[in-house]
């Protein structure tokens, strides 16, 4: 939950007091942090004694945490679409 | 970005194989939650920086909502789906189908909430998502309807799968498809969060 408190007074400081032309250097930011907690969790994954026992499963299981939830988005917003927004095409 | 990203994960297995233990990366491996902390409040900043949206909601009104809440309500339920089929428990496979194609943050977050093998399966499916939608969206336009197109793209409707939106479909697609980017960016954080530490799912 602290994470998003933190978030919530992040929303407050960019919609408030945080000056629009320093937008480029937050997205440096947000790029340093997210470069330094993946580096960090393949350290993790490489300490693994099982590592590469491990590998072949991940790809599996990724795969599967891919396919469903993009199908399903598909099928619900075209229904949904269908229903409740006019279907126009190009 | 994706590249950058595949290149820091290679990176930290590499190091991680290596069996290296220099204090200067011990330093960052050994504070990821303050890293989080500050990546949290910098995506704060972002979203309220798009000032732009009360405008937007008063001009399209609530059918701005149907795309994000088809997405974020499917995503949700392929969670506890794709928990069933994998094993993982309930909180963790929602937590990892809430990023909506936003690999670097839900990678990084899901990894630091519960290690770093779901990490990674977080940010591989999630890496999938993004780059199967530019093979996908061309199709949908034809087959299925403009709006259908910002289904696969999800939390990165506003910004990486825009160009390709943008090629197949039309202006209001294109302006459904950003604000669809920041409503699914804002909740991907908080359905992360709510959804790995949700009493009913642990």
């Amino acid at each position: 939950m602290d994470i998003l408190i933190i978030m919530c007074l992040g929303i407050l400081v960019g919609n408030r007091i945080f000056p629009k032309e320093k937008k480029k250097l937050n997205e440096y930011l947000q790029l340093s942090c997210t470069l330094l907690l993946i580096f960090s969790m393949g350290v993790m994954l490489g300490q693994r004694d099982s590592f590469f026992e491990d590998l072949a499963s991940l790809g599996i299981t990724s795969f599967i945490f891919f396919l469903i939830p993009t199908a399903l988005s598909i099928l619900a917003v075209y229904f949904l679409t269908k229903r409740f927004l006019q279907n126009k095409k190009n | 970005m994706v590249i950058l990203t595949i290149i820091a994960l290679l990176l930290g297995i590499l190091y991680g194989i290596s069996g290296l233990d220099l204090a200067a990366v011990s330093l960052f491996t050994s504070h990821t939650d303050g890293i989080l902390y500050i990546l949290m409040f910098s995506v704060g900043i972002s979203i309220g920086l798009h000032k732009g949206i009360l405008n937007s909601l008063r001009q399209y009104h609530v059918k701005i909502f149907i795309i994000p809440f088809g997405i974020i309500t499917a995503s949700f339920a392929s969670g506890i789906l794709c928990g069933i089929i994998t094993g993982y428990p309930l909180n963790l496979s929602t937590a990892i189908t809430s990023g909506m194609g936003w690999y670097s943050l839900t990678g990084a977050t899901v990894g630091n909430l519960a290690g770093a093998e779901p990490g990674s399966v977080a940010f591989l499916s999630n890496l999938m998502r993004e780059i199967f939608s530019f093979l996908i969206i061309p199709y949908l336009a034809v087959k299925c309807n403009n709006y259908t197109c910002i289904a696969p793209a999800g939390a990165t409707s506003e910004d990486t799968t825009l160009p390709i939106i943008m090629k197949y479909t039309n202006e209001e697609t294109v302006v459904l498809s950003v604000l669809n980017g920041i409503i699914c960016s804002a909740f991907v954080p908080v359905l992360i969060s709510l959804s790995y530490h949700f009493p009913l799912f642990q």
